[in-house]
């Protein structure tokens, strides 16, 4: 099973709703986030620019770092699902595994002193039909989700449909192997494997270009 | 049910004394309870499901809410709905915070300190309307009717026409909404005149043809004009928008400012804000020169091959040139001049199908007749056109030529075999001086290329009616002529000018005739901007003259319904200057704002969306319930008040409103909504509507009924086709009518006219605006505004999540531009103006001219956070409406001000005290357990 995101950049518009359900549905403090969707661009120069929006979260590695580094056995992986999960009663607060996770979607919460990532909506994997709040909110249709082991899967099939050359991945500098797929064409943007972007308008910014 | 001996509006006889805003949310023992509505309690996770429909901004998104244990938990799109497909917006997601956000207003209050204080008392809602309705009835007694006004706009209230109609009710002309001519009503006015059908606002439910769903839609090309949908509908248009370039239809984004739609564009044209007018020409001249045009179409349903009087400026009738001319045609059907290219002669133009007309138009032709020379429409406006060559448009608008030709080829299909494309505008020409000319342009561009009640293109007609079987007319004076109907005012297009004399001498059916007039030529503003009348509505920065002047009388009681004033008006300074000259002012909100702060005696609390049950916008074909999912404190819906209080008023003056029969139309008890409600969605009762909300949830037109096509070419009742809703049954790309509008205020002011004014342009002219950046040393950066997707109007500046993602106001600057002010990425910057500063952090893109800066306008409720040693009103901080220009030159037709393209100048600074940009700041405005576990209530009145 691999139970991912598969996001049409193409589509995205970057209005950050999917931000909103994921922190009404997870129930998320004030300054903490699962995922965020910072602005890659504009590149270029005005006005011969372009744009596009990198909603990024846990991407369900094939090899995770957060669950190689957890000393405690807290970070694992789901078998029956596939998805990367935190044990609450087994993570101690240390953040070994930030360091892990080569892409910073992991944020320890001062609260409960407990690290805390998308979960894909974990809590409804149980549901008939298991969407993540991201997804079933996405104002543009862009999120997918679905098993990418499974041809016959809403996302295995956006992504034949899209063809490899409008498919794109996060870079991956550490071999943590990401699951998650991103479409984008050249129509809308050129893709950038290391967005300057991510790091003016990153995931650490607390605002967006829209 | 729980039972009370209490009485609906007397229980709270105690007045408590509150000294911050923040704890006027906090609730009283003894509100009427009431249990939960009954719902479906979803099995897998033990929420109740209740359908209903965001109301977090115009569009209204069908919605599902889910509670648990009476408190609303979780919120999402319906599935079901054609064109939001499930989506709902971050606007929409925020309605679980506002809800129960500790700054709601749940019961009646009263100022009870000075104006600015913050100071309020909470009183009974007896005791709230007996001081409102004591307060009009001294006024008029003292000073006439004319001393009442009303106003609405700003978001999250909904009472466009209570504002409207209240005024009419007490005898006095004046009402105004800072939306209106800023916002929508040129667009939508125009498109009246000028063809009597739809217009092209992608947003306000306008256009709809082009976001049809399935195998149907035939859209190709869409230029985006001025707007940006997947930011301001978010979940509708933009979603819609968005399966659109999914499909492949290409699109071309005009638009200062990258937004999301510019991003995506095949085209997108970053006009220097405030010119569009001079693009628009260029557009013309291109497609006249390289005959672009749809030339069939122009001939035959256009006014373009008309011969226009020199003096007059009005097209010629037949009857004029050619006395001896007998028409072929019914009694009644309008007949023009054309030069016949058949027998290059000018002759008699009849109305009749293009077919059957024995005449071969010119479209563009100059010569004489009679010893005197005329040109057809077609031909000044070629000659309006005519300097626009896509160089000089490029150099002007601060455009490139290449990328003005690729957006003008690709809406012409120049370069394929396709067949249709459709203008979408958006409400950024209504800020500007241009508000009419833009509109009225780009209507024309579709007119001219075909582009007419065609699929897949947005000016096309739908909903019930769009078929016609009698001859088509426009009504002026309200919306499907309700005023008309009601008071025997403003003519019919389309009827004879026998036709609606027979009409409007009808004492006995017209009793107020006289007085609703009357009524209209005293609005204030009206005799310069007569558009206005449209919606009824008065010229703002005449009503700000009036108040600070007594001239030509004075505006002394304010019945304001909705939003943050002083975050909505242009020149926000201005109006904060005269609040000392009005003597008393009712507000209404679900929270309190600057402008309740800074100016209201009495507040009335509103119902929040998740509260208030109303059916709004459409969706296509299907309509949906806008439901009371929830209701807590003393909360009522938004017409209410109004009503209440006139009904006090009318009883202290003896029984008789000095004003028109029946005025206000709105609900006076929650009862009443509903059934409103529940007959709109035929359901035979509100309590049948909420049983079984599924079988009457989409109401749902038959889509043969819904959408029609060619609708001008269907034969009526007088055996010729049905053409347009106008005097001439042709488009009138010439826009004839505002012509007659200008010298006797026809179609509105009638039948006694108003004064005459300068004529209005019957075609799109160019208009540098007033404050230009070309040669301003001193202001040398020219502004525009636009949205954002995590706010609606001035709303939810109290929603947590949108302030923590977007927490403050900020300017758009080209890093060129940032670089030589000394300015860095997100650096606090003064911004000043010639009427005020504010101040915002700097957002360097490259997504904008280094000539140009671009600001969401803003305003801070945290400035009066009880947590702040030294409170202000929080609207001078951050507010783009303390720069904007509420001074002439206006809009000729609407009296539009200049809330876009003015010239501002950029210096570093640092954060205003107050403002909050920490996530962790927002925490006061998250919902507590002290409003979440508010008892439900029952309804007030």
């Amino acid at each position: 099973m691999k139970n991912c995101l598969v996001t049409d950049l193409d589509r995205c518009s970057g209005c950050d709703s999917c931000v909103a359900a994921c922190k009404f549905e997870n129930d998320i403090d004030l300054g903490m986030y699962y995922r965020r969707v910072p602005a890659v661009g504009p590149t270029g120069t005005f006005p011969n620019i372009e744009m596009y929006w990198l909603p990024f979260q846990c991407q369900q590695c094939a090899n995770p770092g957060c669950i190689e580094v957890c000393p405690t056995g807290a970070s694992y992986r789901d078998e029956a699902t596939g998805v990367v999960l935190i044990d609450e009663e087994k993570c101690i607060g240390c953040e070994t595994c930030l360091t892990g996770c080569p892409y910073q979607v992991r944020t320890l919460n001062p609260t409960t002193n407990i690290v805390e990532k998308c979960t894909l909506c974990f809590q409804r994997s149980g549901d008939e039909n298991w969407v993540p709040a991201c997804v079933r909110t996405c104002c543009t249709g862009a999120i997918l989700f679905g098993d990418l082991d499974d041809p016959e899967s809403t996302v295995s099939k956006a992504v034949a449909a899209a063809g490899a050359a409008n498919c794109h991945q996060i870079a991956d500098a550490n071999g943590v192997l990401p699951s998650s797929i991103y479409i984008l064409s050249e129509k809308t943007a050129k893709w950038q494997d290391d967005p300057e972007g991510l790091v003016r308008y990153g995931v650490t910014r607390q605002t967006t270009q829209v | 049910m729980v039972h009370t001996e209490v009485t609906r509006r007397s229980f709270i006889q105690a007045s408590v004394l509150l000294g911050a805003a923040t704890a006027v949310g906090a609730s009283l023992s003894g509100c009427m309870k009431e249990e939960a509505a009954v719902a479906t309690v979803d099995s897998s996770d033990g929420l109740v499901k209740i359908k209903t429909a965001c109301h977090g901004c115009i569009q209204v998104c069908p919605a599902i809410a889910y509670l648990k244990d009476g408190v609303v938990v979780r919120l999402e799109g319906d599935l079901d709905a054609p064109v939001s497909r499930g989506s709902l917006c971050i606007k929409g997601l925020n309605q679980i915070h506002t809800m129960y956000s500790p700054r709601r207003v749940l019961h009646p209050l009263k100022r009870a300190g000075e104006r600015g204080e913050n100071k309020w008392e909470v009183i009974s809602w007896d005791d709230a309307i007996e001081e409102a309705a004591s307060h009009i009835v001294d006024a008029i007694e003292k000073y006439g009717p004319y001393s009442f006004f009303s106003s609405v706009g700003g978001g999250g209230a909904y009472s466009f026409i209570e504002a409207m109609t209240l005024p009419m009710a007490m005898g006095s002309p004046t009402v105004f909404e800072p939306g209106c001519a800023q916002c929508y009503l040129p667009r939508w006015s125009m498109s009246k005149l000028f063809y009597g059908g739809n217009d092209q606002s992608i947003a306000d439910n306008a256009v709809q043809e082009i976001f049809r769903v399935g195998d149907d839609n035939k859209a190709e090309v869409v230029i985006v004009w001025g707007a940006q949908p997947s930011v301001s509908e978010t979940a509708e248009s933009g979603r819609g928008m968005a399966e659109l370039r999914a499909a492949g239809v290409k699109t071309v984004v005009v638009d200062p400012n990258f937004s999301p739609d510019a991003a995506k564009a095949d085209v997108w044209l970053p006009v220097r804000p405030g010119t569009d007018t001079g693009l628009i020409l260029s557009w013309y001249r291109y497609i006249i020169e390289n005959k672009l045009y749809n030339e069939q179409f122009t001939k035959y349903w256009t006014n373009m091959p008309f011969l226009i009087d020199p003096d007059t400026k009005l097209p010629v009738l037949a009857s004029e040139l050619f006395p001896a001319f007998k028409q072929t045609t019914p009694e009644n059907t309008p007949a023009y001049i054309c030069y016949d290219i058949k027998t290059n002669a000018v002759a008699p133009f009849e109305y009749s199908a293009p077919e059957d007309s024995a005449v071969d138009p010119e479209i563009f032709w100059t010569g004489d007749f009679n010893g005197k020379t005329y040109k057809t429409a077609g031909q000044i406006y070629k000659e309006q056109a005519e300097p626009w060559t896509l160089e000089y448009t490029a150099e002007n608008c601060w455009l490139e030529a290449d990328k003005i030709e690729a957006a003008i080829r690709l809406y012409t299909h120049a370069d394929d075999d396709g067949t249709v494309a459709g203008i979408a505008n958006g409400v950024a020409s209504d800020m500007t001086e241009s508000a009419s000319q833009v509109p009225l342009g780009l209507m024309g561009l579709d007119s001219i290329m075909g582009y007419i009640n065609t699929p897949g293109c947005t000016m096309t007609q739908y909903g019930p009616g769009n078929q016609p079987t009698k001859r088509p007319v426009t009504y002026h004076n309200g919306f499907g002529g309700m005023f008309s109907d009601m008071y025997g005012i403003g003519a019919v297009i389309g009827m004879s000018d026998a036709e609606n004399e027979a009409r409007i001498n009808n004492a006995e059916a017209f009793p107020q005739q006289k007085l609703a007039n009357q009524l209209l030529v005293d609005r204030l503003g009206m005799k310069d901007h007569k558009g206005l009348y449209a919606w009824c509505h008065s010229h703002i920065p005449t009503v700000r003259e009036a108040i600070a002047t007594g001239e030509p009388f004075k505006p002394r009681v304010w019945f304001d319904m909705s939003g943050n004033k002083l975050a909505m008006l242009g020149n926000a300074k201005s109006w904060y200057d005269v609040f000392p000259e009005v003597d008393y002012v009712i507000g209404q909100y679900p929270m309190l704002t600057s402008f309740h702060v800074e100016a209201a005696d009495l507040v009335f609390p509103l119902r929040e969306w998740l509260e208030e049950p109303m059916v709004n916008m459409c969706q296509l074909n299907t309509q949906w319930l806008q439901n009371e999912t929830v209701h807590i404190g003393e909360t009522v819906s938004h017409g209410i008040p109004c009503v209440q209080v006139t009904k006090k008023v009318a009883e202290k003056l003896g029984g008789t409103l000095p004003g028109l029969v029946p005025g206000l139309l709105g609900s006076a008890t929650e009862a009443e909504v509903k059934a409103s409600v529940a007959a709109t969605l035929q359901a035979p009762s509100w309590e049948e509507l909420i049983a079984d909300t599924d079988k009457y949830v989409p109401l749902v037109t038959p889509e043969d009924v819904y959408f029609g096509y060619h609708q001008q070419e269907t034969v009526v009742d007088d055996g010729l086709p049905a053409g347009f809703a106008t005097e001439s049954r042709k488009i009138e790309v010439y826009c004839q009518i505002l012509l007659k509008l200008a010298r006797t205020g026809y179609p509105f002011c009638y039948p006694t006219p108003q004064e005459a004014c300068e004529d209005y342009s019957p075609i799109c002219e160019y208009i540098e605006p007033a404050e230009s950046p070309v040669g301003d040393t001193e202001y040398p950066f020219v502004l525009t505004s636009g949205r954002v997707p995590y706010f609606h109007h001035g709303t939810m500046r109290h929603a947590p999540f949108s302030r923590e993602l977007f927490p403050t106001a900020e300017i758009r600057i080209n890093p060129a531009s940032a670089q030589e002010l000394g300015v860095s990425h997100m650096d606090w910057v003064k911004v000043t103006s010639r009427r005020g500063e504010v101040h915002a952090r700097a957002y360097l893109t490259e997504g904008v001219n280094p000539h140009t800066v671009w600001m969401e306008r803003f305003w801070n409720p945290e400035c009066f956070d009880a947590s702040q040693t030294n409170p202000t009103a929080g609207w001078r901080e951050c507010n783009v409406n303390v720069l904007t220009k509420n001074s002439a030159p206006f809009n000729e037709v609407y009296g539009s001000y200049t809330n876009r393209g003015f010239t501002v100048k950029i210096e570093k600074s640092t954060k205003p005290a107050n403002i909050w940009v920490e996530p962790e700041e927002f925490a006061p405005f998250l919902p507590t357990e002290e409003m979440k576990a508010e008892a439900q209530t029952k309804d007030v009145f």
